[in-house]
């Protein structure tokens, strides 16, 4: 029975990695196919966007089952909670991208090379989720903590952008429209950070028991 | 064991004084029923004789207490019974013996009782006037006797099972105790009965081939751990549900992971996509490889099945750091394209103007200039085409060409001269300082690197700019410098300037002409007189290239 009980913590730990892995393969294609023009990741996103919510049902369904039949106590149970929560953060940064897979084909006419910031941003954001799930793996809090202070970073990054688009949109009013898509997707990616922050604060709760 | 031999002695003794107590009861009872039966026979026979002669009488003279006499008439009825009244006794006409008595003189019968568990035995005899005496005597039955040598019995079998039980345990322990005594591990050492020696050899023979067997395991064990732990490549070995049974130091390396991971899922080591496919296909009994980017380094997995029993029991991974490699791909691959595409935009503009010439469309007067527009791509073409044949050449490393002493204030000198003319076009001044200085180096090779070097300075400087060419001796080296007041290199590209093709402004290159390939063949050069490339840069006030050749 108790050997059951490990097996399925171990399971859900595994199907854990997996979908911190399919959150970063997303946030990966959608910033790699915003900022290459290419239109055709979209679907792949969507894809993707859908095995992270199975996987969420998935792991819901694995916390459950374990809340229930084995009851854990003390770390596992700390454990069970953190994930339960954690995979909502992590749908979240799936919905985020196939959001902004969305967006990619009003942005493709134009060329997003100038927007260095944009760039560093979303970079920023997807290294907060690498590190948030590699924190997770590792059970590494001091990363975890890295995390939560490169929101700042990215919350930063996000002014730097607004202020960018708001005087460029000055200048080019034609181009009104692309530039509200650019800020809608700096603010998804913003968000993305916030979520990876939560995974982070998470993470951190599972190892040590306190919240940050 | 040592109950067994109890259990098993108490039973033989139990059985034993069972069986005997059984069998004495059977052959006493049998006798005793003998001897009961004849002298009941002999006492009827003189009863009978007695009656016959003094009548009642004798009878009621007779003192018998034991057995009970009864006198039965002709007709059936009792006459007399010592131990009941007669008068109260009903016809005994019927009763076994008494009908045999009358008609054949004498008869017997044996009646039980069950409620007393008593046999009563019965002898009448026929006398003169053919009335009939009848003795009866009662005798024990065998559960009544046997209730009586219950005692004894079950003192024999106390006293039995207290003998046996001691004799049981010291035979126990007489067998157990060498066997328990046996120091497994050193049987030869234990002193033990003759019946036990051969198991002792054989075990001290066994114990030999395992201690055998275990120092070549371990020994294979330590070769393959030496083998796997210094090598450079990665080796993880995985079970069909993807568990990681053993790893060598280069994972931990390679993936910055703790040596814990052994009995963890393989995504505990490294989660992206081709690094589990590669690993998946394995087990799915296929052999893959992949190139898996891991932290901005590239890793070839290289995952093999392995089979048992025609079965996949897991997979080997093997995984190296190609990065290098796929770097150096990379940059093979973006030459050949720029290199196509340099050609091509040439190439294009040639045919272009020459397809309207073959046409007629351009007019006479025109025709020259057009000439003169072929001309000069036709120059750049050619001039790329040299400079990318001097790169090859520089490429094929260590030339043949051997080194020899070049005065380097010299050879600036006649360089500044070539330059000079185009310096003058945008009113740039160019300065040459410092000391002759002879190094060892490859004149061709040497001249290319300065004439590039001060050509950039010129390109990229500002009108009515400086150029600064200073040599100067620092300890054992010799520092070849140029120092343009031009318009300057963005520090995140200054590491990409050597690349080929590499244009900081892209836009504009085609004005500022060149190939794209001149720092390239600077660093070339370089690297073949073991010199080092400072590069120091500030946008809009200059930068400043240091050349430091050892002497």
């Amino acid at each position: 029975m108790r050997n059951e009980y490990e097996k399925q913590l171990e399971n859900l730990n595994v199907e854990l990695i997996r979908m911190g892995a399919l959150c970063e393969k997303v946030i990966a294609g959608t910033t790699k196919a915003l900022f290459s023009g290419d239109a055709k990741y979209t679907s792949k996103s969507h894809a993707v966007e859908e095995e992270i919510d199975k996987s969420e049902h998935n792991i819901e369904h694995i916390c459950m089952s374990l809340l229930l039949k084995q009851q854990p106590v003390a770390s596992d149970f700390r454990f069970v909670s953190a994930a339960l929560k954690l995979i909502s953060d992590l749908e979240r940064i799936g919905d985020q991208c196939a959001d902004i897979a969305d967006m990619i084909r009003f942005t493709t006419s134009y060329d997003l090379k100038d927007f260095k910031d944009l760039e560093e941003m979303s970079g920023a954001a997807k290294d907060m989720l690498s590190n948030a799930v590699e924190a997770y793996v590792k059970k590494d809090k001091d990363l975890a903590i890295t995390v939560i202070q490169a929101d700042d970073k990215v919350d930063a990054l996000f002014d730097s952008v607004k202020k960018r688009l708001i005087k460029e949109i000055g200048k080019k009013a034609e181009d009104g429209e692309f530039y509200i898509d650019i800020i809608m997707i700096a603010k998804y990616y913003e968000r993305i950070g916030d979520h990876a922050t939560n995974v982070a604060e998470w993470v951190y709760y599972s190892i040590t028991g306190e919240h940050i | 064991m040592k109950k067994k031999i109890f259990k098993n002695t108490i039973l033989i003794i139990l059985l034993l004084v069972v069986l005997c107590g059984v069998s004495i009861i059977g052959v006493l009872y049998s006798y005793f029923n003998k001897q009961y039966v004849s002298s009941l026979n002999q006492a009827a026979g003189y009863i009978a004789e007695g009656v016959n002669l003094s009548g009642l009488d004798f009878l009621t003279d007779l003192n018998e207490n034991e057995k009970r006499i009864t006198w039965v008439a002709a007709d059936g009825t009792v006459l007399y019974d010592n131990k009941a009244d007669p008068h109260t006794m009903e016809n005994h006409k019927n009763r076994t013996e008494i009908k045999q008595a009358m008609t054949s003189s004498a008869g017997t019968s044996v009646r039980y009782s069950k409620t007393l568990s008593e046999e009563t035995i019965y002898h009448a005899i026929r006398i003169a006037d053919g009335s009939v005496v009848r003795v009866s005597v009662v005798r024990k039955s065998v559960p009544a006797l046997l209730m009586k040598v219950l005692l004894p019995i079950i003192l024999v079998l106390l006293l039995g099972v207290e003998f046996s039980a001691i004799l049981a345990y010291r035979l126990s322990k007489q067998i157990t105790t060498p066997l328990e005594a046996i120091d497994l591990d050193h049987p030869d050492e234990s002193t033990v009965y003759d019946e036990l020696s051969p198991f002792i050899r054989k075990i001290r023979i066994q114990n030999e081939q395992i201690q055998k067997a275990m120092t070549q395991l371990q020994a294979q064990k330590n070769e393959f751990a030496l083998i796997t732990e210094n090598m450079q490549e990665g080796f993880l070995v995985v079970d069909k549900k993807e568990i990681v049974l053993s790893h060598n130091r280069s994972i931990s390396t390679l993936f910055d992971v703790d040596e814990s991971v052994d009995g963890k899922h393989v995504l505990e080591i490294n989660r992206s996509e081709e690094f589990i496919d590669c690993i998946k296909k394995a087990i799915q009994g296929i052999h893959s490889e992949y190139i898996c980017p891991v932290k901005g380094r590239f890793y070839n997995i290289y995952a093999n099945p392995v089979f048992r029993n025609n079965e996949v029991a897991g997979a080997v991974v093997i995984i190296t750091d190609v990065t290098e490699k796929e770097e150096r791909e990379n940059l093979r691959r973006e030459f050949s394209a720029n290199v196509s595409h340099e050609l091509k935009t040439p190439l294009t503009s040639i045919s272009g103007i020459a397809e309207i010439i073959k046409n007629g469309i351009v007019d006479e007067k025109d025709v020259k200039t057009f000439a003169g527009k072929i001309y000069d791509e036709a120059r750049r073409l050619i001039h790329l085409v040299e400079d990318i044949i001097k790169l090859s050449q520089l490429d094929e490393g260590e030339q043949a060409v051997e080194k020899t002493p070049i005065d380097i204030y010299d050879l600036s000198r006649i360089e500044i001269h070539h330059l000079e003319p185009v310096a003058e076009e945008r009113h740039i001044k160019i300065n040459l300082q410092g000391e002759h200085m002879m190094i060892s180096g490859i004149h061709s090779v040497l001249e290319e690197m300065v004439y590039n070097l001060i050509e950039n300075a010129i390109k990229y400087n500002k009108e009515d700019g400086t150029i600064d060419v200073m040599i100067k001796k620092k300890k054992h080296r010799c520092e070849f410098c140029v120092k343009d007041s031009g318009i300057g290199i963005p520090a995140d590209q200054l590491d990409r300037i050597f690349e080929r093709f590499y244009r900081v402004d892209k836009s504009h290159s085609k004005e500022i002409g060149g190939t794209g390939l001149g720092l390239s063949i600077v660093k070339h050069g370089a690297k073949l007189h073991n010199a080092e490339i400072k590069i120091e840069s500030a946008l809009n006030v200059g930068t400043e290239i240091n050349l430091i050749f050892p002497i």
